[in-house]
């Protein structure tokens, strides 16, 4: 009877369209990912070449002065994105992947975006997540709605009533023939993925397969669930559109409204404004007050002096340092406050599914916000390494050629992907299992 | 036609339709959604202006704060630009949570505008917002859809339209009547909507109205009725062609899916894909290059500010720099300004060029998608489409270039050739000329300019509700009853 079944499904033109229109759209996203990675890759070879040219050219202007030198130079560091990303490209569209840094004041270049079209970050990627958490949720609402009502509706399900021992049976059967075809479709996609990105086959893929799986199961016990009620078809699709839309449309954005209003961040703007007056108030105050200031974060560099008249690096620098030292509160402030959205982001999540899958999706492709505070994270860090290693070169003023130029290269930064959470995934879990006893209260009846 | 009979159909439509209690669930929902993204819009317009000029004061004061100084140092001291959100922007978001909204403005560079909504965002934006517009836009359409589809199928299947037809109704007579229903029901969320919004433009302490706006707001209230005409008639068409109830259904939410929101993603993808463009590093060391190749001012050796030199000296018929009557390091800056900001400009332009081409792919499918031309249009006349985002860009950087040249100018007239460094007290000028040089102000460009920037979506509105009414002519001819 199964295989009838499967005969009954598959012999329909609408289920075939459908199914080529589903993988259509898998494909296209798929290689929207591919372009996506390969625009990511191309900027990072420019930037190679880019810091390689730039760092000679400059050299060979300021020869006899590294003070001024070092007021040019631009440092790189790399966010590398994970491969991953490609299927979940998340806020790395908006959040530039690419630091580059002088080794001037760090607040005034940190939250320098990347050039983006704003109407493209409105309409937002059309990644291979977005089919996952979209599109194929609508082909299940498609496929399952009249699961049962279509039998009433054209009479067979008397038919089958006389026919098999098992009403219910039947109905698991139709269910089971659609449900595998579409993960079928949904394997079919991630074997292309993994050709045509060449991803490893890797925990993180795992995670991400998974996910994706349970995800869609939430769907199909979702739709089942509304079937099980056995009102008509126009009313379960009705129904399953709309839930689709609270869904995946009215909830997370009303959420994200909330979220934005609730938690401003006026302190991104005061540390803009700060990281200003913190440095350039310096250069009407007292030389020797700023460089006392200098002197109490960095006690290592007691032993320098600058001992000229007027304007000098050592000054300069320090009153740069001033720039940082005197926003970090509000710097601080903002980043509190992302935390603040992201915590109750992530709590809210767990209750809907569709924001808690796209949420996870991000974590595991590294392209969340969480993924992008650590890259600023890091970039602080490089950053201060970084000036660290020249301020005595400056404050001795050593010959510039005296540096090996060459070992300047772009850094990179990953983060370390081996600790993903996938212990996490138990609220789908308990939605999915809730929904599945209310099927069987509902089909005891059947 | 028979305008009478038109009327009964639609007034029976309508009394037929508001018996039913679905209907009232779904007209709850929405009119809790639609108060909630009027609330949450007005929030977003309150608290983000009142940081934003907060900030713009706070910065401004410590700019008038400076004392005497050299005004070079003025140059780098530079300024703030903050985006205001227009007041129209409570009710639709368009791009503004994808564009920075604040930059800072300092000599011989262009500073990228930082801090838009979504790089706060913890993904959650890739789902929309809410706003009345995106309501209006995607919900009010799925709900006419959910209640149009059984219009005229439903009383096919239940007989019930023969016997209309066989009383004297013309086809005409019922399709007309039942959009005019159809049109009527959305009216009953569309003029609270609207009513509401203006008492609260209106009525409103934070928000300063001028004939603009109103001109603005008369633009959206008549772009969404013509919106909602035309997919009042759609779904009652695909109502009346369809054979069940269900197929009309069926086909009314595929259309949904595709013209809200398969085909605008697709769209916009396809046009970044056709025309590419730059990373930022490509667009600085592009720039890089060109300015090295232009003359460098910061190379002591390049060739055209030599020849630059010389010139001067020759005019003045002076030997040295210090024989000059201004100061000729504000002079070279002057000019390394005024080159590094022509090609920086021109390489914005390129830019937005194709940011422009990008859009146009996704812009035309306006004259098959209804949707997205009443989008455009909305986000147009809300101050918060594409085009606002580049104003807002071109007044930024036409400040600095202002405040920089003014700078550059100070210089020359009142600092001496003898200067060696913009250090200290030595060198410096009066503190009245940061005071005297005005705040950077954002201007919303007019409603005229707006429309002419949407002229595209407009005729492509105009054209669907024209069509559709054809659309009804044309079928009520070819039309079978069963």
């Amino acid at each position: 009877m199964f295989s009838l079944i499967a005969k009954q499904f598959i012999r329909s033109k609408t289920v075939i369209f459908i199914f080529v229109l589903i993988l259509i759209m898998g494909i296209t996203s798929i290689l929207i990912g591919k372009q996506f990675l390969a625009k990511q890759e191309k900027t990072i070879a420019q930037v190679t070449r880019q810091q390689e040219e730039h760092i000679e050219r400059n050299v060979a202007y300021h020869e006899d002065e590294f003070g001024l030198l070092m007021y040019y130079l631009r440092f790189a560091l790399i966010n590398k994105p994970d491969k991953l990303s490609a299927l979940s490209i998340g806020q790395r569209d908006i959040n530039p992947s690419l630091q580059s840094v002088t080794i001037r004041n760090l607040e005034g270049q940190k939250y320098d975006t990347d050039l983006n079209n704003p109407a493209n970050l409105q309409s937002g990627n059309l990644d291979f997540g977005f089919v996952i958490i979209y599109l194929f949720p609508l082909l299940i609402i498609a496929f399952t709605f009249n699961l049962l009502s279509e039998e009433n509706e054209t009479g067979t399900w008397r038919l089958i009533a006389i026919q098999s021992k098992s009403k219910i049976r039947f109905l698991w059967y139709k269910l089971s023939i659609r449900a595998l075809m579409i993960y079928a479709s949904l394997a079919i996609l991630f074997a292309i993925a993994i050709l045509a990105l060449s991803l490893e086959l890797n925990g993180s893929l795992a995670q991400f397969i998974v996910l994706s799986v349970l995800y869609l199961t939430f769907w199909f016990v979702l739709c089942f669930w509304v079937v099980s009620f056995q009102r008509n078809s126009s009313f379960n699709l009705l129904t399953l559109l709309s839930l689709w839309v609270v869904l995946a449309i009215l909830l997370p954005a009303t959420i994200n409204n909330f979220l934005a209003n609730k938690y401003p961040v006026p302190e991104a703007l005061s540390t803009m404004v700060k990281q200003r007056d913190g440095y350039h108030k310096k250069w009407d105050m007292d030389k020797q007050e700023t460089i006392e200031k200098f002197y109490a974060h960095y006690p290592q560099y007691k032993n320098y002096t600058d001992t000229t008249e007027g304007f000098g690096w050592m000054w300069y620098y320090a009153m740069q340092q001033m720039g940082d030292d005197e926003s970090l509160e509000q710097s601080n402030a903002m980043r509190e406050k992302l935390m603040q959205r992201e915590h109750a982001s992530r709590l809210i999540a767990l209750a809907i599914p569709t924001m808690y899958t796209q949420l996870l999706f991000n974590d595991i492709a590294n392209t969340s916000l969480g993924d992008h505070l650590a890259f600023q994270d890091k970039t602080n860090e490089f950053h201060e390494k970084t000036r660290l290693y020249f301020y005595p070169k400056i404050f001795e003023n050593r010959p510039v050629k005296s540096e090996d130029w060459s070992q300047f290269k772009p850094k990179y930064f990953s983060k370390n992907t081996d600790s993903h959470p996938l212990k996490l995934i138990w609220p789908l879990i308990s939605i999915i299992t809730i929904m599945f006893a209310g099927i069987m209260m509902n089909t005891r009846k059947i | 036609m028979n305008l009478k009979l038109t009327i009964l159909i639609a007034k029976q439509f309508w009394t037929y339709t508001l018996k039913s209690k679905p209907v009232y669930v779904m007209l709850f929902v929405i009119c809790i959604l639609l108060a909630y993204a009027m609330y949450s819009g007005w929030q977003s317009y309150v608290i983000q202006n009142e940081i934003r000029t907060h900030y713009q004061h706070q910065a401004r004061e410590s700019w008038e704060n400076n004392p005497d100084k050299h005004p070079h140092r003025m140059a780098h001291f530079g300024s703030f630009a903050f985006r205001l959100k227009h007041p129209l922007s409570i009710f639709d978001f368009g791009m503004e949570s994808f564009t920075g909204n604040a930059v800072f403005l300092e000599a011989h560079k262009q500073n990228t505008v930082n801090f838009s909504e979504a790089s706060f965002s913890t993904g959650l934006l890739r789902f929309g917002e809410i706003s009345m517009a995106m309501l209006l836009q995607t919900l009010i359409p799925l709900i006419i859809f959910f209640i149009g589809f059984a219009s005229i199928a439903a009383e096919r299947e239940s007989g019930t339209l023969k016997i209309m037809l066989t009383q004297g109704a013309s086809w005409k007579d019922i399709l007309f009547g039942k959009s005019l229903g159809m049109l009527g029901l959305s009216l009953l969320l569309f003029i609270p909507v609207f009513v509401i919004l203006f008492l609260w433009l209106w009525l409103s302490n934070s928000i300063v109205f001028t004939n603009d706006e109103w001109w603005r707001y008369m633009g959206i209230v008549g772009a969404y009725f013509f919106f909602f005409q035309v997919i009042c008639t759609i779904s009652i068409l695909v109502s009346a062609s369809s054979k069940t109830s269900k197929d009309a259904l069926i086909k009314l939410l595929a259309m949904w899916l595709v013209f809200v929101v398969l085909l605008p993603k697709t769209t916009q993808a396809f046009g970044n894909y056709l025309y590419p463009s730059p990373s930022k590093v490509e667009f600085d060391s592009k720039m890089e290059k060109e300015l090295v190749l232009k003359g460098d001012s910061h190379n002591p050796d390049d060739s055209h500010y030599k020849a630059l030199k010389d010139s001067v000296l020759q005019a003045h018929n002076v030997s040295s720099v210090k024989d000059l009557p201004f100061n000729y390091g504000g002079f070279v800056m002057r000019e390394g300004e005024k080159n590094s900001s022509e090609i920086y400009n021109r390489h914005l332009n390129e830019l937005l060029q194709t940011y422009r081409q990008q859009n146009s792919v996704s812009r035309y499918t306006a004259f098959i998608n209804p949707y997205i031309a009443v989008k455009n249009i909305s986000m147009a006349l809300s101050g918060t489409d594409f085009q606002s985002y580049v104003s807002f860009q071109e007044q930024a950087e036409a400040y600095r270039y202002k405040l920089a040249q003014k700078m550059n100018e100070l210089q020359m007239e009142f600092v001496s050739n003898d200067a060696t460094s913009s250090a200290g007290k030595s060198n410096s000028i009066s503190k009245k000329h940061w005071v005297e040089f005005p705040d950077f102000e954002y201007q919303f460009f007019s409603v005229s300019t707006a429309v002419q920037s949407e002229i595209s979506s407009i005729i492509a509105l105009a054209i669907w509700t024209l069509a559709s009414s054809g659309f009804i002519i044309i079928f009520s001819k070819k039309v079978k009853t069963i």
